[in-house]
């Protein structure tokens, strides 16, 4: 999206998701590391647990925010597109993966590897749109 | 969406949804059948493993041919919402589970539950959505 960064919508989106994603990383290293470390039990470790979801909480708020704040009904009409496409790629892995797993000896699918997995077919599909309208 | 069925784009939605998701159930339960069965292995088990996602595939086919039809852009952005949320929904769930799984130890998260759990947000969220601009 080379020249989203010029779009204040878009500044203001990617100024909020990156910091998010960063967040996310480091609160999901930063779990590891304390579970394997500190061995909470009971309500802490419960709570440790979840909260790597609260910046993907923030995430699809930041998504939210864009959508409403975007002036053009191009680029948000792409992003709609590519979120489309990335949830229908990942609908269909799970799938995929899930009957796999069940019936044959294929290692265990991650459930928290569908974040990041869906935003790799998000980031395909964005490129592939991009050539289709350029 | 009390008011969806006249609308024609609507309509041709619920057909296209309604026959996708009869051929997804169809094929979810011959496959089960098959493998308890015949226990297949190899190329064959991931081949009738990939069935079920062509059935989901068609699901997202349903979608992108109703954003496409549907004339009324009040109704396809809330379809565009409501998508989102369910998508929102997928996401943060799994990454909750799958960091419980991985730290607390719960039961293993089957991936061909999220197609189920995307419905469910997705439909959750619907009624309010209505409720919001009545």
């Amino acid at each position: 999206m080379n020249c989203l960064q010029k779009n204040p919508a878009t500044r203001r989106y990617l100024q909020r998701f990156i910091p998010t994603m960063v967040a996310y990383v480091v609160v999901l290293l930063f779990v590891e590391w304390f579970v394997h470390r500190v061995h909470p039990t009971g309500a802490l470790l419960d709570g440790m647990a979840v909260l790597p979801a609260v910046p993907i909480i923030g995430v699809i708020a930041i998504v939210g925010m864009y959508l409403a704040e975007e002036k053009d009904e191009f680029l948000r009409n792409l992003l709609i597109q590519s979120m489309l496409w990335g949830l229908g790629a990942i609908m269909a892995l799970t799938t995929v993966w899930g009957f796999l797993q069940i019936f044959t000896p294929i290692h265990r699918f991650q459930p928290f590897m569908t974040f990041p997995l869906f935003w790799c077919f998000q980031a395909i599909a964005v490129g592939a749109l991009q050539r289709k309208y350029r | 969406m009390g008011c969806m069925p006249k609308n024609p784009a609507v309509r041709r939605f619920y057909l296209r949804t309604a026959a996708t998701t009869g051929i997804y159930i169809v094929l979810t339960i011959f496959i089960a059948l098959y493998f308890y069965r015949f226990h297949p292995h190899g190329l064959c088990a991931y081949l009738l493993a990939l069935l079920p996602a062509i059935a989901l595939t068609g699901f997202i086919v349903t979608i992108g041919l109703y954003l496409a039809e549907e004339k009324d852009e009040f109704q396809r952005d809330l379809m565009v919402q409501a998508l989102l949320w369910g998508l929102g929904g997928v996401l943060v769930f799994t990454t909750a589970w799958g960091s419980l799984e991985t730290f607390v130890h719960i039961r293993h998260f089957q991936p061909t539950w999220t197609y189920l759990v995307f419905w469910i947000f997705f439909i959750l969220r619907t009624p309010f959505l209505l409720r919001k601009y009545r």
